[in-house]
């Protein structure tokens, strides 16, 4: 050989070695940078709020059902397995699957009027309270939409590592990424049959295939897999290369997203966490490795459960289960959850919520990436009932009313009066479709809805008006700042005289409320706006009383949030907590609260809009309903019936309808024939429970029986009386002769010995 | 005479309601009024108020549990953590003196005392308070330093 040609040669190969180490070294820079980056960039999951059963709580059974069957638990006359339940003779037997804060078990829980007054586990304890697993409503997904719930050591049950072991890679322990003895077989295998049918990887060269590289089978990739394996066992230990292993399989496909991992696999094919599944469901998951198509569950379940069979005799070969636990295992059914939850984003509209308070305090790729847990206030089964209501009663209009209506929109939103949590929001007539939410951005006149405001205004000023002040409604002629002359008029075209201060709300008069707001004036009313946290820019013009002025429904439903919480202001929340991968608290948005009004003109306001429901627009429920729901609300339709506007509480819900079209076109609706119905019958569907409300008899009220017309003293057995509330020294002091007699004077608390002990105590004391 | 009656009655509330390290023993106290000035200035010091805030129980078992778990959490510091079982035990019972009671003394630990003095504004909104509830979450409404 000549010095040439050696020279050459050692080139060569030196040439060889460089472009082999830098094809090792890119391989190794792939290796260190997924396993360590991409792996672990997952989505944030989006939660509904826990449901919580608690002894000695009210609770409408039917609510605890539905709930059952949005998380697609089934009902048994035994319960034996995780999701089933059983309800009879006021006794629910529930097979929780459990979730981080709930063990999975059988609890039985006994229900006396709607009311739970024990619960037990199936051993016979005592327990005081159970939390159902939130509902997974939907995530942030980054653009690969891969989906997973990355699971760690403590998450994963010892049964998965055995089952996969056995069926994917006997030898794990033992080898350094590839084992020789499975590629023989594999080799032997292929030549018999003259093409590429069996694959000797093991989970690493697994792991390195899914992680880096397609599914095709050719000698190039199974080379370039190998060494991607040999560096994976390089950099890391076996213990993490069987986690990442564990949270990287591809698993199914659920619309455009695919679900990765055993972690989220356990939620989406079974609707708990990983750590509940027992060894036929681990066995089915591990199954569906050698073809998550072929043996998906829901689209092939006979094939899935030959499989999941087939890998219980093998755990029986390696003497993992009995041969007596495998025939009670192979008898179970696939169990497998509607997937009518475990696909994408549900509820859109109250998403949208979601996303601008998150958008707050997290940047988008953070909620992409970080596999964020978002816990919501979201009530699904509030939610489906809203949702429900409002196509129902929209049909059921456009049924009345004919094909004018085809196009009307709707938008609703439920808030826990107490506390300020979005319990449900729906931005369209078609609750499930992305799109403009209206509850969102619709910004629409208001209508009537402004008016409580005005009254409220007035009845802060108590020395100078209560509910019983007369108010003029008769025709009135306001010179306009800017020239001209407007002159309001009321909805049925008529004046209706001098009439209390009550019943002007509760009637909706348009003049006498212009003449309120006039007489207490534009500054004031400006500093109610603001305690009620309404931040648009407020214009002196008199057509402001009655509703000539524009704000969306979630703005709307938040003023109204201040008068139904007593006068304390909270801001509205969507989201409760975040959580991050790992479970810790990583952000909360706490409870927020702010005293805006004294209680007592609250209370007068609110006894003013009970009557809506008595005598009033929202006329239609029981009067024991009224008083069960302690109900009150406003109804509100714009100029020529553009916008149809209904707000009300019960039972400690605050519940807002807005029905109109996009276009701004006239309707046939009005608050009480269109958006009220929708209100109507959510209320009636999801009938809450009494809310005993607790509040305190305000020391400063006191009841008064006046005449519903002048609004002078009058008496429980007088002709057209009612019992309104005063706030003290504001109630009327004259009684008419010819009530004289009626009136029945209740007793005086002074009257009494008693009382006249305690008064001369007060007197020497000062 | 009547004002240190009055003032006397109120002692003997004060006595039946707080625990026994804390009463105050009236045949060691010549002047009445001395009494008073005591009382004023045990109920100034936040320390002593949350000591007594966190005895306070409720009837209700589930209640119960989550209080002793925000009250764990508040020992060791995480007061964001104590707020969210806080939050808890409100959405299943709205009724409960010793929630707001924790509640408006954990806001003033975060810094937000105008929120420690609506949260005993709205506690005091409640029918069934003891008379202890009572007093306490008034005189967190009124506390001069807040």
């Amino acid at each position: 050989m000549n010095i040439n040609l050696r020279h050459f040669i050692l080139f060569s190969l030196f040439l060889l070695l460089i472009v082999l180490f830098a094809f090792i070294s890119l391989i190794n820079s792939k290796v260190t940078n997924k396993l360590e980056g991409v792996l672990w960039t997952v989505p944030a999951k989006v939660y509904s709020r826990q449901m919580v059963i608690a002894e000695g709580i009210e609770i409408n059974k039917e609510m605890i059902i539905k709930e059952l069957t949005l998380h697609s638990y089934t009902k048994k006359s035994l319960p034996k397995n995780p999701g089933e339940y059983s309800f009879k003779n006021n006794s629910l037997s529930i097979f929780l699957r459990g979730h981080e804060e709930q063990n999975a078990g059988l609890f039985k829980i006994n229900l006396s009027n709607d009311k739970v007054v024990g619960i037990k586990r199936n051993d016979g304890i005592q327990l005081d309270l159970i939390r159902l697993e939130p509902l997974a409503i939907g995530g942030m997904f980054p653009s690969h939409r891969e989906d997973r719930l990355i699971v760690g050591w403590h998450q994963v049950p010892e049964s998965l590592i055995e089952i996969l072991l056995s069926v994917e890679d006997q030898t794990f322990f033992e080898h350094h990424g590839l084992s020789l003895k499975s590629i023989l077989r594999a080799l032997y295998q292929n030549v018999l049959a003259m093409d590429i049918k069996q694959g000797g990887s093991t989970v690493t060269q697994q792991l390195a295939k899914n992680l880096f590289f397609s599914s095709k089978r050719s000698l190039g990739r199974k080379i370039q897999e190998a060494i991607a394996a040999i560096l994976i066992e390089f950099h890391y230990t076996k213990e993490e290369i069987l986690l990442a292993y564990i949270n990287d399989v591809y698993l199914s496909q659920a619309g455009t997203r695919s679900i990765n991992g055993f972690g989220l696999g356990a939620e989406h094919f079974f609707g708990t966490t990983l750590k509940n599944l027992e060894i036929d469901q681990l066995s089915l998951l591990v199954g569906m490795l050698k073809g998550p198509s072929l043996y998906n569950p829901r689209r092939n379940p006979e094939r899935a459960l030959f499989r999941r069979n087939l890998i219980l005799d093998i755990l029986e070969q390696k003497s993992i289960i009995s041969s007596i636990q495998k025939l009670e295992l192979k008898e179970r059914p696939l169990s497998v959850v509607s997937p009518k939850f475990r696909s994408e984003t549900k509820y859109p509209a109250f998403h949208d919520l979601v996303r601008i308070e998150l958008n707050k305090n997290f940047k988008d790729s953070d909620l992409r990436t970080q596999g964020l847990k978002v816990f919501t206030n979201l009530d699904p089964v509030i939610q489906e009932a809203l949702s429900k209501s409002l196509k129902k009663t929209r049909l059921d209009l456009i049924r009345k009313y004919g094909k004018s209506l085809d196009e009307v929109e709707g938008a609703a939103i439920v808030v826990d009066s107490t506390n300020g949590e979005v319990r449900a929001l729906v931005g369209s007539s078609n609750p499930n479709s992305f799109g403009f939410n209206r509850a969102l951005n619709a910004i629409r006149p208001v209508g009537s809805l402004i008016k409580p405001f005005v009254y409220l205004t007035a009845l802060k000023d108590y020395k100078r008006y209560s509910l019983s002040t007369p108010l003029d409604d008769t025709k009135l002629s306001v010179n306009l700042a800017e020239g001209g002359v407007w002159e309001p008029n009321n909805f049925d075209k008529k004046f209706h005289g001098i009439v209390p201060l009550h019943q002007a709300l509760w009637d909706s008069y348009n003049i006498a409320t212009v003449r309120l707001g006039l007489d207490v004036g534009y500054e004031a009313i400006k500093e109610t706006f603001n305690s009620l946290g309404i931040e648009n820019e407020i214009h002196n013009y008199p057509s402001l009383f009655i509703g000539s002025f524009e704000m969306t429904p979630i703005e709307m439903i938040q003023a109204y949030q201040t008068i139904s919480s007593n006068g304390f202001f909270t801001p509205l929340r969507a989201v409760r907590e975040i959580r991050s991968a790992s479970n810790d608290l990583t952000f909360s948005y706490p409870y927020q609260i702010e005293q805006r009004f004294r209680p007592e003109p609250i209370y007068l306001l609110k006894s003013a809009l009970q009557q809506t429901f008595i005598r009033g627009t929202a006329r239609g429920f029981t009067k024991k309903e009224i008083e069960r729901f302690q109900a009150w609300g406003k109804t509100g339709t714009s100029n020529d019936q553009r916008d149809s506007w209904f707000i009300g509480y019960a039972g400690d819900y605050l519940v807002l309808i807005w029905l109109g079209f996009d276009d701004n076109r006239e309707s046939p609706l009005t608050g009480r024939t269109g958006s009220f119905q929708v209100w109507k019958d959510f209320i009636k569907t999801i009938n809450p429970v009494e809310f005993k409300d607790n509040r305190r008899e305000l020391a400063r009220i006191n009841n008064e029986w006046v005449d519903l017309k002048d609004g002078l003293l009058s008496g429980p057995d007088c002709k057209n009386s009612i019992n309104l509330p005063f706030i003290k020294g504001s109630e009327p002091t004259f009684t008419p002769n010819e009530r004289r007699k009626c009136r029945v004077k209740e007793k005086d608390p002074e009257s009494s010995i008693m009382g006249k002990v305690k008064k001369i105590l007060q007197d020497l004391t000062g | 005479m009547i004002k240190h009656l009055s003032v006397l009655s109120f002692v003997l509330l004060f006595n039946s309601c707080t625990s026994v390290e804390n009463r105050i023993n009236i045949e060691n106290i010549e002047e009445v009024s001395t009494f008073v000035s005591n009382i004023e200035n045990l109920l100034s010091e936040l320390e002593f108020l949350k000591l007594e805030v966190l005895k306070l129980n409720s009837s209700k078992p589930s209640i119960q549990r989550i209080l002793n778990e925000a009250d764990a959490f508040w020992l060791r510091g995480s007061l964001d953590q104590t707020n969210l079982q806080l939050e808890r035990a409100l959405r299943i019972s709205k009724n409960e003196g010793s929630i707001y009671l924790r509640l408006a003394h954990l806001r003033i630990e975060q810094g937000l005392n105008k929120e420690a003095k609506a949260f005993a504004a709205k506690g005091l909104l409640i029918n069934n308070l003891s008379n202890w509830e009572r007093l306490l979450l008034n005189v967190y409404l009124q506390h001069k330093d807040l």
